[in-house]
């Protein structure tokens, strides 16, 4: 461990996270988190666990009304906070081509039926787990690109470093994953 | 010695105002006027200050203090990544702007990490050419003292250093301001602007001691005064940079480039002299600038 004191270090950066979080919106999806670094080492771990948010799929009979019309499927959308994740997931299925959007919340899939369309399902978890990652990109030491992730369903533990990671290093890293998992 | 004020008040009458200052032997360093609001930063000899007072009071404008007026600071971050910029490093440029100094902000190709950090020849020689540079460094102490001293170890112009951590004392450094840190939002905490103060303060430290140098064997003219006469060139005049002749405690930067404009440059004349006689003239490591480094009185005398 370094000779030095670190507490203002440790302190900022708990502030940084909060602050950096809430910015981004992510702050209620975030259950709690953990910063450990050895600067003498030098390594950097962030371990999140992520909340109970809306994990679950949402399908888009949910959120639009889906209509069979004669270019293909019709997609009339009732919630619009859901219209960037609905088009994203459409381009990847269908390409960009196979989708034409007539005005902001209608859209026509062409060569699809409307019940193909209902079943579709997005998962709201792949945007809070994009939003948390880029929060921890924001607050990550800029020098330390080597990283090791460790992931699963509850908790996201990253560490990095500056040059060669150590397997002392990443076992620090597991315990603490293991340890916010537990918690 | 010349003392650098800032007029802020009204454009009406203001004419007397630069006649009083050419009368008593001063200098209009930088006007900016807003409509009808103008902020004139003057150069005068220190014992014409009341005459100066008194017109201010009757213009109805007042007069400010700028003890960075008539310099060049560099604020240097280890890269222009989110991770250093926008804040800290541009709030610590504001308050010196604040203070009238004219400020640039500049990040390092390499300074990222902790031993990776580094400062190239270049990137040092660029820093030289202002009179003093502020490094805002990070959050680990380990870092700072074992690694990021050595970004300034070996700059000549005066250096204050800007860190989160506690630190008794850095070598290398003229000044030291703690308690910074990393930053993501604008620093407007009652504490954080204690803090811009004190690194404004720091700055003002240091180039107190480098005036105080210069006066020990002093310039063979103030920069203001060659300031006058090289605004009179056609290439300044043409130029639309913000700020075409920026001062420095021993010359100036004169934003027109060095290889198309250096004789002209070199036979202005100064008191009777010409300008290459008395200043060094070299190109500047920022594109289209040429360095001015006046001389001191005993080197014109013995030369």
């Amino acid at each position: 461990m370094s000779e030095h004191d670190e507490s203002f270090a440790m302190e900022n950066f708990d502030t940084i996270l909060r602050q950096v979080m809430s910015e981004l919106g992510v702050s209620r999806m975030v259950d709690d988190y953990r910063i450990k670094a050895d600067p003498d080492a030098p390594y950097f771990i962030i371990s999140l666990r992520l909340g109970n948010g809306p994990v679950s799929a949402i399908k888009v009979s949910d959120m639009a009304l889906v209509d069979d019309s004669s270019g293909g499927g019709k997609i009339t959308i009732t919630d619009e906070a859901w219209a960037p994740a609905l088009l994203t997931k459409l381009w990847q299925i269908y390409g960009r081509d196979g989708v034409e959007q007539l005005t902001r919340f209608e859209l026509v899939v062409r060569g699809t039926k409307a019940e193909d369309l209902s079943d579709l399902e997005l998962d709201p978890g792949e945007e809070i787990r994009s939003k948390v990652l880029d929060a921890v990109w924001r607050i990550f030491p800029e020098g330390f690109k080597v990283r090791h992730n460790i992931v699963d369903d509850k908790v996201m533990t990253i560490i990095g470093t500056e040059h060669d990671m150590e397997d002392e290093w990443i076992k620090v890293a597991d315990d603490l994953h293991k340890k916010m998992r537990g918690a | 010695m010349y003392e650098v004020l800032l007029f802020d008040g009204g454009v009406y009458k203001i004419n007397e105002l630069y006649e009083l200052i050419e009368d008593v032997g001063g200098f209009v360093i930088q006007k900016t006027q807003v409509q009808v609001q103008i902020s004139v930063t003057l150069a005068i000899p220190e014992e014409e200050r009341s005459a100066i007072e008194e017109k201010t009071k009757e213009l109805g404008g007042k007069l400010i203090e700028v003890p960075l007026a008539g310099t060049e600071i560099a604020v240097v971050a280890p890269t222009l990544g989110r991770h250093h910029m926008p804040h800290p490093t541009c709030d610590i440029a504001e308050q010196l702007r604040r203070s009238g100094a004219i400020t640039v902000v500049m990040g390092l190709a390499r300074g990222k990490g902790r031993r990776t950090a580094q400062i190239t020849a270049d990137e040092k020689a660029i820093i030289e050419e202002y009179d003093a540079a502020v490094f805002v460094l990070g959050n680990f102490k380990d870092c700072i003292v074992e690694h990021k001293v050595r970004l300034f170890e070996d700059l000549e112009v005066p250096v204050v250093a800007v860190c989160g951590p506690d630190i008794a004392s850095l070598p290398s450094c003229e000044g030291l301001v703690c308690g910074v840190g990393r930053k993501v939002e604008r620093m407007r905490r009652e504490e954080e602007i204690h803090k811009l103060d004190e690194v404004a303060e720091s700055v003002e430290g240091a180039i107190r001691s480098k005036r105080t140098e210069l006066d020990e064997d002093p310039l063979f003219v103030h920069p203001a005064e060659v300031k006058d006469r090289i605004a009179e060139l056609e290439a300044v005049q043409r130029s639309l940079r913000p700020a075409p002749i920026v001062l420095h405690l021993d010359g100036l930067r004169v934003k027109i480039p060095y290889a198309e404009w250096k004789d002209q440059i070199a036979a202005v004349e100064v008191y009777g002299r010409r300008l290459g006689d008395i200043a060094d003239i070299s190109d500047s490591r920022l594109g289209g600038s040429t360095l001015i480094k006046i001389k001191t009185r005993a080197e014109v005398e013995s030369g």
